[in-house]
């Protein structure tokens, strides 16, 4: 809808590859994100998807390729200092910190943009003792923003499934992100609960202002909050293009039904 | 600093009131007991905030102990030409001086706090050194790594040299040359066994102390003999002021950002480091702070009336026994370790009449404490956190309880 050329690119991945021993996990991966935009990444079950979100984080360094955020180089960084850059994501098999209150865990997340010292904690100094106060109390709005202020002072283990995945997307805001990535975030919900994360995640992006790249299996979802999506198929990128063009595209279609005479898409899904 | 002040009462308390009023043998015990608390709680925050387990803890006592114990033996050698204690009051000059006369910190003490944080700063630059495996070993691994360390700490102070620790020596023998001068009988000399180049025997010289270069006799700490005659500076006021400040640094910690940086990497390495905790540094700040704690109380140890400073301090026993505290508090509860640290100190003194099934009950505990509390008995709680005490209210609750061990990444 919106012509991309007066905004600035957040992200530029230029044809990343990675490869475990003889398997090519992504093959020159390439992508753009311009500030503002909500991308999908779709691909049948071990197309290489996560592996794009761990090279873009530095959980793995690509064997060749570029990547630069905010128009600076990040391919070899290390995840913490790429988060610090301004990428945050959450985890397919959510990784929550489980012991820890809930409102810690996002406290965490509000670590990296700390300034103050080891000693200036130790000795309260007041300035300290402000910038503590001031995650806690960004901690808070975020956890009211989920729903989740009630349960601030719970472990994060024990909440219910649904609220871990929005916990982790608010430990990701926290870090105060320009990108951020979500694999995955309506796995495991009811029908319900997943048109409820839609409307969150479009109020996320409008909120805190966002560049969103959504790892999704759930085709409704991602065809309906998506501008744009990349499909990824053995670690190819087979087609990219706005959700309806996606949607008819028969490289698309092949890979997700394999066989030319299974009834659609959802069902395909619906076996992976 | 509030609660800095109360530690210095509190301290001051125990030297003070208690001591005079509960006997010798009770003293020493509550003496121990202090010390334990602050190795507990120093160990408690590598292995229970940031989930590294270091078996090698009492290398770090050691080493602190050792430094310290040089820093006061040779330091007094120097400055008073004697071994014996300056202190004051606080801590506990012998009897034999009339307390009105006595200041309540004397000279010899503050030779002995700096010999504490000297004891501190060396044990935290070997922290440093054996933070840095902890960023490439897990779990395991790094239990073997830290427990060599122990081990090598060990080894190394018994191959210090055994013969060099001064001696007093007739003044002829050192000063063959010069008129002794009216009262002196005696000076302290360390012994050089040298070669006799002409008739290729050996025999032993004589130096004065204070001719010797300190760095020549640096290592010599006793060797498989022990360390003795190390001053005893150690009082209830000192260990309990360093056992406040422990306690008080670990609650700042946990309290802080950092120590939520600290627990995340216990909780989920992979996680921590993608909200942006830079875990390598801290994992080696862990181990840092943890080592300077340990030394401080290895300082506390070596000065310690009754306490032969020796290599098995560093040995795995010892080691084993803060592991003990930490495990059965719960891994990253202060105020469990604080427990932990006394039971385990009574215990063996309540079971003195059979000393031989102390290691059996150790064993046991520990096995009993995997199975029913895996995660100690507070985990990572603190004793006055409502979780617990729900906990202990639907008793036999059902919790998942499952083991997360730091193994696995
Ligand atoms: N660390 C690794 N070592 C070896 N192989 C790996 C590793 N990580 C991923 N792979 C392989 O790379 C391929 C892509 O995996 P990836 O997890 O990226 O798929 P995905 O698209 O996220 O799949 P899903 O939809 O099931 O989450 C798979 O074949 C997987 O087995
Ligand atoms: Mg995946």
């Amino acid at each position: 809808m919106t012509s991309s050329g007066r905004r600035s690119d957040v992200l530029r991945v230029q044809s990343i590859s990675k490869s475990f021993g003889g398997l090519k996990a992504v093959q020159d991966f390439s992508l753009t994100l311009c500030e503002g935009d909500l991308k999908g990444l779709i691909g049948p079950n071990g197309a290489g998807k996560t592996t794009v979100f761990n090279l873009l984080t530095g959980v793995y360094k690509p064997d060749s390729g570029a990547i630069s955020l905010s128009d600076a180089e990040v391919a070899g960084l290390r995840p913490n200092q790429i988060c610090r850059q301004g990428m945050a994501r959450t985890f397919q098999n959510i990784r929550l910190f489980g012991e820890l209150p809930v409102l810690d865990n996002v406290r965490l997340g509000t670590h990296v943009r700390a300034h103050q010292t080891l000693l200036g904690a130790a000795m309260r100094s007041p300035f300290s003792v402000g910038e503590e106060r001031a995650m806690t109390a960004r901690a808070r709005d975020l956890l009211a923003f989920f729903g989740l202020e009630g349960r601030a002072e719970e472990q994060a283990r024990n909440l219910p499934y649904g609220d871990q995945r929005k916990l982790e997307i608010a430990r990701a805001l926290a870090t105060s992100p320009k990108v951020l990535l979500l694999d995955e975030p309506a796995a495991g919900m009811n029908s319900g609960e997943k048109v409820a994360l839609r409307d969150l995640i479009r109020r996320v992006q409008t909120t805190f202002g966002v560049t969103i790249l959504l790892i999704e299996h759930d085709m409704g979802l991602v065809m309906d909050i998506c501008q744009r999506i990349t499909v990824i198929d053995y670690g190819v990128t087979i087609a990219e293009g706005p959700p309806e063009a996606i949607q008819n595209d028969p490289k698309v279609i092949e890979a997700y039904l394999g066989a030319p005479d299974e009834p659609s898409v959802e069902q395909g899904v619906a076996r992976a | 600093m509030l609660p800095l002040l109360i530690g210095l009462v509190f301290a001051a308390v125990m030297q003070l009131v208690v001591k005079p009023n509960i006997g010798d043998y009770p003293a020493k015990l509550v003496l121990d007991i202090g010390i334990a608390i602050s190795l507990a709680v120093s160990l408690t925050m590598v292995n229970g905030f940031t989930g590294q387990f270091s078996m090698g803890h009492a290398g770090f006592l050691a080493v602190g102990g050792y430094a310290a114990g040089i820093v006061t033996y040779y330091g007094s050698q120097r400055i008073w030409g004697d071994r014996a204690t300056h202190g004051g009051i606080l801590s506990g000059r012998p009897l034999a001086i009339d307390p009105a006369t006595l200041p309540l910190v004397g000279h010899g003490d503050w030779l002995f706090l700096a010999a504490l944080v000297v004891g501190g700063l060396v044990a935290a630059l070997l922290g440093f050194l054996v933070g840095l495996p902890s960023l490439r070993l897990k779990g395991d691994y790094l239990a073997i790594v830290t427990l060599g360390f122990g081990e090598i700490v060990r080894v190394m102070i018994q191959q210090t040299n055994a013969t060099l620790k001064p001696q007093d020596i007739a003044w002829e023998e050192v000063y063959p040359a010069l008129p002794r001068p009216a009262g002196v009988e005696a000076v302290a000399s360390y012994a050089f066994d040298v070669i006799d180049p002409a008739t290729k025997l050996g025999r032993t010289v004589y130096q004065a102390v204070s001719d010797t270069p300190a760095w020549d006799v640096l290592t010599h700490v006793g060797g498989s003999l022990g360390f003795t005659g190390i001053p005893k500076y150690t009082s209830l006021f000192w260990v309990y002021i360093v056992a406040s400040i422990t306690i008080f640094a670990a609650f700042r910690l946990k309290q802080s950002t950092f120590g939520r940086a600290f627990l995340s990497i216990r909780e989920d390495e992979v996680a921590a480091e993608a909200m942006g905790v830079n875990t390598t540094r801290y994992k080696v700040w862990a181990f840092v702070i943890s080592a300077f704690f340990a030394g401080v109380a290895g300082g506390l140890f070596a000065h310690t009336l009754g306490v032969g400073l020796s290599a098995e301090t560093a040995g795995f026993l010892k080691s084993f026994d803060i592991i003990i505290m930490v495990v059965l508090g719960g891994l990253g509860s202060i105020s469990g370790a604080v427990i932990a640290a006394v039971v385990v100190t009574v215990l063996p003194e309540a079971l003195r009449d059979i000393p031989q099934y102390r290691l059996i009950i150790y064993a046991l505990a520990l096995i009993l404490i995997m199975i029913f509390r895996p995660k100690g008995l507070l985990g990572t709680h603190e004793i006055w956190d409502r979780a617990v005490w729900k906990r202990v209210r639907r008793r036999g609750g059902s919790e998942p309880g499952k083991a997360k061990g730091g193994s696995s990444p």
